[in-house]
């Protein structure tokens, strides 16, 4: 066993990990990077156009516009805006299917977890409904009715979640967003061939995207799932392969909304269904954790102590996580459900099922998630994932790495169970960035990928350049899973710390390295950084805040990078998102944007130099405060 | 002496020899995601052609055994080395009369877009090892070097 398969792999931050895919008897995605190595200049700089027959069109020194005239700056332009519209998209869905099982939990008259996350919206939304579910329903309602308005019409929750003077600014600046689910529409048509070629026009709507992708795709998710699903608790849990128990029938979750999981992650530890499980010969249920669904359920973990060990690693981490030959089935839903998945999953016989048809799986069977019948499909799921288990354990050898990861992860931070922690104020925390025994923070967020620099390099190399420099990090998204997993958000990671911010963490006994959870959980982060400057009566950008996806994967992780613009904060990224064709996208994202929203795009794929830039920034936003 | 074969099937035309060529030539630092694709000073030693049935050609310099260019060049700005077997070019020492572009039997050899006072001519990425951009750059390994 275990012979070298190519030798080939790309680096990981997480060294065991590394070591653990390069000596698979199979191929991984950490396999194919050298073989996909050789990249296209003109991808790489987004100026290659395939919007129509005459294409694909690309420019050079000899061809400076395409056939139909569309110049770098239109191309790469349209590009983005394809891609962000295409980004906001997915996270509509995903706000959509959560609001969806709000209403129908509702009016099934189910159980509310999170009462006081369901009143906090009731307040901001005007709604006075005695009944606990006739107010989640009416919640619930609210955030459907402006997700399906018309491009034309202003979404009505938009003033009511942000932050006043952000408001005010992008009300000025004619970004307010309509509908939602029409804003992409509207964007992909904008982007469409000989549509629209005015760049700037373009960059515009990408925020606008970004507004409504950040306010209703991130903030709401989070709490629409707190709502039916729980509020965040913080504690201590279990990171990494460890969190593997062969003695049970293992399912690796996969995707972005855990609202689907509602009724199965409870229904796995009926005592019916237990037996099932102990029949085939195990000790019962676990759901494995993987990508920012994995993500979710660790930050709700203190309510689903039985059905979940803990989160066992990010995107770049799923084959490993399968090839250890301890997971019979995979259920996935979304994003990022890697296609690579599926011949490991054949070659361990897992079995593979889909709940949502927008991500449905070559390989996987198609089981849609239907809240009229969950009880029945739920319990056909189950009965696959056992005739799974029996049809593969003991003739698929197990390559477990039990000592992977850590047994104590601090997890389940939120915005108000942070608040919660800091005594119920901010001022705590004020307190400490004022003092200067916090420089600063900095939000590390967004996804792996494996180009920069390898998987997690980039990110975990920030980090601990961050917080040496005494600025503390919160993450959320798939940067967390590989932060967790290699150590830096145990409590003992202070050491790594700057003298200042180690002796905050170890008097409070926390990491240096706040791990919110999902890349949703962007839209904690926001609260988090609203509420600090409402407590200051400052704007947004004025705060000692930046944001680093330094690792970002995907179309939605720029949209989320869109959000962060019109938010007026820095962000940062370890590869440029394929508009350096632009000369004009370049001025507007790096430069021009500063006045228009407070924002910059910050390009640098060096974790030192990444470093030096992001504390500088935070160092010019004390001055500004006067700190 | 090391030359760069071609095996035109395998050619897609994507022209990333061309931007690779452009960034190994390129007068200002950066990388290939700043390279200005825009600017006519960032000329390409290499070019892909289209031939009658829509096969790619890709154009590369011989490098020629008998080089015609050497023989024509009246200034002595370009000579072969005697060591490597490459055709290098001294552009202080080019009369831009251009007969070395007359006489390439392949039509590599071109005037610069902006001055037409130098010729464009590949140096087999000298400067960086002798080991030719272009081909590092090729998805499909439609070039590669070999000892001749």
């Amino acid at each position: 066993m275990n012979q070298c398969y190519g030798c080939n792999t790309c680096q990981s931050a997480d060294k065991p990990l590394e070591a653990y895919i390069a000596g698979l008897p199979m191929e991984t995605s950490h396999h194919r990077v050298e073989s996909q190595s050789t990249k296209c200049a003109f991808g790489l700089q987004g100026v290659c156009c395939r919007l129509c027959s005459n294409g694909p069109c690309r420019i050079t020194p000899e061809s400076p516009r395409g056939i139909c005239g569309a110049n770098a700056d239109t191309i790469v332009t349209r590009n983005l805006l394809r891609a962000v519209a295409s980004g906001s998209g997915c996270y509509i869905h995903v706000v959509e299917n959560t609001a969806l099982n709000v209403r129908n939990t509702a009016r099934a008259k189910g159980e509310i977890k999170g009462v006081n996350t369901l009143n906090r919206l009731a307040a901001l939304f005007s709604i006075e409904e005695a009944d606990v579910h006739k107010r989640a329903e009416a919640v619930a309602d609210a955030v459907l009715k402006d997700l399906y308005l018309p491009e034309y019409e202003k979404m009505a929750l938009t003033e009511k979640l942000a932050y006043a003077p952000r408001y005010d600014k992008w009300k000025g600046l004619g970004i307010l967003p309509g509908g939602a689910k029409s804003e992409v529409f509207h964007g992909v048509v904008k982007c469409s061939t000989n549509l629209n070629s005015d760049p700037v026009n373009m960059l515009l709507d990408c925020l606008k995207l970004g507004i409504s992708t950040g306010i209703y795709g991130l903030v709401l998710t989070n709490l629409l799932n707190d709502v039916v699903l729980g509020e965040p608790e913080i504690r201590l849990a279990p990171v990494g392969l460890r969190v593997i128990d062969p003695d049970y029938i293992n399912i690796m979750i996969t995707g972005h909304q855990h609202s689907m999981f509602t009724f199965l992650q409870n229904r796995l530890t009926d005592e019916d269904v237990k037996e099932k499980a102990k029949k085939a010969g195990a000790k019962g249920f676990k759901l494995v954790g993987c990508t920012c669904v994995g993500q979710y359920l660790q930050l709700r973990g203190a309510h689903y102590t039985e059905i979940f060990d803990g989160h066992a690693g990010n995107n770049y981490t799923s084959e490993a996580i399968l090839a250890t030959g301890g997971i019979d089935a995979v259920i996935s839903e979304f994003n990022c459900t890697l296609p690579g998945i599926e011949p490991i999953c054949d070659q361990l016989k897992i079995r593979q099922i889909c709940i949502d048809n927008v991500a449905k799986k070559a390989n996987a069977e198609l089981k849609e998630f239907d809240f009229e019948n969950r009880p029945a499909v739920t319990d056909e799921i189950i009965d696959e994932v056992v005739a799974a288990y029996q049809a593969r354990r003991g003739s698929v050898p197990m390559n477990l790495l039990t000592d992977h990861g850590n047994a104590n992860t601090l997890t389940g931070v939120s915005e108000t169970s942070l608040k919660q922690f800091l005594g119920g104020s901010w001022q705590p925390l004020i307190d400490l960035i004022v003092a200067g025994d916090i420089k600063g923070v900095a939000g590390v967020v967004g996804c792996s990928n494996l180009t920069a620099g390898g998987h997690d390099v980039l990110t975990v190399d920030l980090v601990k350049e961050l917080i040496a420099r005494d600025i503390i990090v919160l993450t959320a998204g798939c940067s967390s899973g590989g932060i967790e997993n290699c150590g830096l958000m145990t409590p003992e990671a202070a050491r790594y710390a700057g003298p200042k911010l180690r002796a905050v963490c170890e008097k409070l006994g926390i990491p240096p390295v706040l791990n919110f959870g999902p890349c949703l959980a962007i839209g904690r982060l926001e609260i988090v950084a609203t509420e600090l400057a409402e407590a200051l009566k400052v704007d947004l950008p004025q705060l000692p805040l930046v944001l680093s996806a330094a690792q970002w994967l995907e179309e939605q992780a720029l949209a989320d990078g869109c959000y962060g613009l019109a938010l007026g904060l820095p962000l940062h990224l370890g590869l440029p998102p394929f508009v350096t064709g632009s000369k004009v996208a370049v001025q507007v994202l790096t430069e021009d944007m500063k006045t228009l929203t407070g924002g910059q795009v910050i390009i640098n794929s060096d974790a030192k130099e990444s470093a030096d830039i992001l504390e500088k920034i935070i160092l010019e936003k004390r001055q500004g405060l006067n700190i | 002496m090391k030359r760069i074969l071609i095996e035109y099937e395998k050619c897609d035309g994507c022209k990333n020899c061309s931007a690779a060529c452009m960034q190994a030539h390129r007068k200002t630092p950066g990388t290939i995601y700043d390279l200005d694709l825009t600017d006519p000073e960032n000329e390409s030693r290499n070019r892909i052609l289209k031939d009658a049935d829509g096969h790619y050609k890709p154009l590369f310099c011989r490098h020629c055994d008998d080089p015609e260019c050497v023989k024509s060049c009246m200034s002595g700005a370009l000579h072969k080395d005697p060591e490597s077997g490459h055709v290098f070019y001294d552009e202080t020492r080019c009369g831009s009369c251009f007969m070395c572009v007359m006489n390439c039997p392949f039509g590599v050899l071109k005037p610069d877009t902006v001055t037409k006072t130098k010729v464009i001519k590949c140096d087999f990425c000298a400067d960086a090892g002798g080991d030719p951009s272009c081909v590092k750059s090729c998805p499909k390994k439609a070039i590669h070097v070999e000892e001749v």
